[in-house]
C-alpha cells in the first residue's frame, strides 16, 4: 500500500476515506494501454485455461503466430523437411506432378488451406483485440457501477434526512394550552 | 415468544431468543412460547406438541397448521413487491408463516398471566398476530434487517403497538423510525451477549486441522443470502490480482456450492470451542452479508481481538465498524481489495482494530450489561 495508517487512535472512517481516495486516484489515472493489455491477457488466460488447452499450445499461441499457425503455398504439399534427401524428394515429386494431376486436382485444397491459414491469423488477432476492448468496457462498467452506488448512497441519505425532517414537524409536541386564568 | 426454539437451532433470532431467555431466567421466571417447527423454510412440525424443559426453561410448543408452500410464498412475495392491497399483505404474512393459530390463541387466552411478553422477530405470522393479541404486555425485539419487508404497510401501525422495543443496533432503530413514529416509545439498543470461552487455542486449532499459513475466516451459513457468492468471487479475484497467499476458511453449513480451489478451505460444522480457536488463529473475520440486524460473529471476533472486514452495504455492519473502530468495510470489489490488502499487510493495524473491537464488546455486549438493560427496561414498564 502506498499510504500508512497510524495505529494509535485508529479511526476507521479516516482509513476508509484514505482507501476511497486511493481508489479514486487510480480511477482518475485510469489504466495505461500496457495495463489494459496485461489485464486482458489475464481474461484470455481464464478462457484458455477453462478449456484445458495444452499449455505448450498456449505458450506458442502467445509467442509467434508462425509457431502455431501453418503457412501454406503452392509447393507446401510437395516439400519435405529431410535436408538434402528432402530436397531430392521435393524435386522428384515436382517431376511427377503432371502425372499426379491425372488422378486428382490438388489446387482447390491448396487454395482452401492457404485461406484457412490467413483466417487463423486473423481470428487470433481479432480475439486478442476483442479481449482488450472487453476489458476496457468491463473497467468502464465497473466505474459506472461504483458511481451509481455512490449516487444511490447520497439519494438514500437525502431521502432519510427528508423523512426525518418531515417527522420532526409532524410529531413536534403542541404547546400546552393555558387555562383562562393563565395557569 | 419466537417462531422456532431448540438447542439444535444455531444462529439467527431463535438463538438470540434462547440465550436471552436463559440469561433472564437468572432474574425471573421465564417460559418460552413457540411452535413445533424446526425447519425455517417449511415450518414442518418436528418437535412434539406440549411442554418440555430445555436448559431449565419450560418451552410450550404449538403445532403449525400448514407448512410453507415455497412456490405460493414466492408468488405472494412478488405480488407485495409491486402495487398491492392491504389484504395482499395479510395474505403474504400468512404464507410467510409459521401459521400457528393455536399459538396466537394461547397468547390471547393466557397473555394476562405473564408480566411481560417478549416477542422476537417482527416479520413472522406468530409475532404479528401474537403481539396484536396482547399488546399491553408486549416488548418487541424486531431483529429487523434492511431487506424491504419492514416497508410493508401492515408493519407501520404494528410497530406502535408494543409497550417497548429492544433494538439490536442504532441503525435498526433508525430504519424502523423511517416507517413508524416510534421515537418516543420506551426502548433501548441492547443486542445480545455471547457464550464466551475460557480461552483460545489458535496453535492447537492449526495442528488439529492441519492448517498452515494465514487465513481469513468466514463463520456462519454458507449461503447466497449471506453474500457468500460475492465473497468467493472477490476473494479469488483478490488472490489473482495481488498474488496473495491468504486462504479463506469457511465454518458453517453450506447451502451454496463452494468453488473448488486450494485457497478455499471448508470445515463444515465445528464445536463451539473449535470456532473460538479458529477466531483466535485467523488474520481477520470476513462478514459479507448485506442483511444483518446484529452480527453476533462480528461481536465474537472483536471479543477475540480480531479485526473484521464487513460488507459496508449493510448499514448495521458499517455502523458497528465505525463506532467500534474495530473493522474495515467494502461496498464493491475495489474497496474489498484495498481494505484486505491493508489488513493483510499491516499487523499493527490488525492488532489496533482488534483491541478496539474488544473494548467495544466489553463496553456494550457483556452479559452483565445486556441483562441489566433488559431488566431496567422491563422494570420501567411495571
Amino acid at each position: 500500500m502506498s499510504f500508512e495508517i497510524k495505529t494509535e487512535g485508529v479511526d476507521v472512517q479516516a482509513i476508509m476515506g484514505a482507501i476511497r481516495k486511493r481508489i479514486e486516484e487510480k480511477r482518475q489515472g485510469l489504466y495505461s494501454d500496457a495495463e489494459i493489455r496485461e489485464i486482458a491477457e489475464k481474461s484470455l488466460d481464464a478462457v484458455l485455461d477453462a478449456h484445458e488447452f495444452n499449455p505448450d499450445f498456449v505458450k506458442d499461441f502467445r509467442a509467434q503466430p508462425s509457431r502455431w499457425n501453418f503457412s501454406f503455398h503452392e509447393q507446401t504439399l510437395y516439400e519435405s523437411s529431410r535436408g538434402a534427401v528432402g530436397r531430392a524428394l521435393h524435386g522428384l515429386r515436382r517431376l511427377l506432378q503432371p502425372i499426379q494431376k491425372l488422378f486428382w486436382n490438388p489446387n482447390p485444397m491448396i487454395s482452401a488451406l492457404s485461406r484457412q491459414s490467413d483466417l487463423n491469423a486473423y481470428y487470433a488477432h481479432l480475439l486478442t483485440n476483442l479481449a482488450v476492448e472487453l476489458t476496457k468496457l468491463n473497467l468502464e462498467l465497473q466505474e459506472l457501477k461504483n458511481r451509481q452506488l455512490a449516487l444511490q448512497g447520497r439519494v438514500e441519505f437525502d431521502s432519510r434526512r427528508e423523512r426525518t425532517l418531515e417527522q420532526m414537524v409532524v410529531f413536534r409536541e403542541e404547546p400546552e394550552k393555558k387555562g383562562p386564568d393563565g395557569a | 415468544m419466537v417462531q422456532r426454539y431448540g438447542l439444535d437451532i444455531a444462529g439467527g433470532a431463535e438463538y438470540h431468543c434462547r440465550i436471552v431467555a436463559e440469561h433472564l431466567a437468572r432474574h425471573a421466571e421465564v417460559e418460552v412460547l413457540t411452535t413445533c417447527a424446526s425447519d425455517y423454510v417449511s415450518w414442518e412440525n418436528h418437535y412434539p406438541e406440549g411442554v418440555e424443559v430445555l436448559n431449565g426453561i419450560p418451552v410450550r410448543r404449538f403445532p403449525v397448521a400448514r407448512e410453507r408452500d415455497l412456490r405460493r410464498f414466492a408468488q405472494w412475495s412478488r405480488r407485495v413487491a409491486g402495487p398491492h392491497s392491504d389484504a395482499d399483505e395479510e395474505r403474504w404474512l400468512e404464507e410467510e408463516g409459521p401459521l400457528s393459530p393455536a399459538l396466537v390463541e394461547e397468547v390471547a387466552r393466557r397473555g394476562d398471566g405473564y408480566d411481560h411478553l417478549i416477542f422476537f422477530s417482527y416479520r413472522y405470522y406468530t409475532t404479528y398476530h401474537g403481539l396484536r393479541a396482547a399488546p399491553e404486555r408486549a416488548v418487541l425485539v424486531p431483529t429487523a434487517e434492511n431487506d424491504g419487508v419492514h416497508r410493508l404497510r401492515l408493519f407501520a401501525p404494528f410497530f406502535r403497538l408494543p409497550r417497548a422495543i429492544v433494538w439490536n443496533s442504532v441503525e435498526e432503530r433508525e430504519m424502523i423510525q423511517e416507517i413508524a413514529p416510534v421515537h418516543r416509545m420506551p426502548g433501548d439498543v441492547v443486542g445480545v451477549g455471547s457464550q464466551l470461552p475460557a480461552g483460545l487455542d489458535p496453535d492447537g486449532f492449526r495442528k488439529r486441522r492441519g492448517i498452515a499459513g494465514r487465513f481469513l475466516l468466514y463463520l456462519g451459513r454458507i449461503d447466497r443470502n449471506k453474500g457468500c457468492d460475492e465473497l468467493f468471487a472477490f476473494f479469488l479475484r483478490y488472490r489473482e490480482e495481488t498474488g496473495s497467499a491468504l486462504k479463506l476458511l469457511l465454518i458453517g453449513k453450506p447451502v451454496l456450492p463452494v468453488p473448488e480451489h486450494a485457497a478455499i478451505v471448508q470445515l463444515g460444522f465445528v464445536l463451539d470451542q473449535e470456532k473460538w480457536d479458529a477466531l483466535g488463529a485467523c488474520e481477520a473475520l470476513v462478514m459479507p452479508s448485506r442483511y444483518e440486524s446484529l452480527s453476533m460473529v462480528t461481536l465474537e471476533a472483536w471479543w477475540a481481538r480480531r479485526p473484521v472486514l464487513a460488507n459496508g452495504r449493510c448499514e448495521v455492519l458499517r455502523g458497528q465498524c465505525r463506532r467500534s473502530n474495530g473493522g474495515l468495510y467494502y461496498a464493491h470489489y475495489d474497496e474489498f481489495r484495498e481494505s484486505l490488502s491493508l489488513l493483510e499487510a499491516d499487523a499493527a493495524l490488525r492488532r489496533a482494530l482488534g483491541e478496539n473491537g474488544r473494548r467495544y464488546f466489553d463496553a456494550n455486549y457483556t452479559w452483565d450489561i445486556v441483562e441489566r438493560k433488559y431488566l431496567d427496561l422491563l422494570g420501567s414498564l411495571a
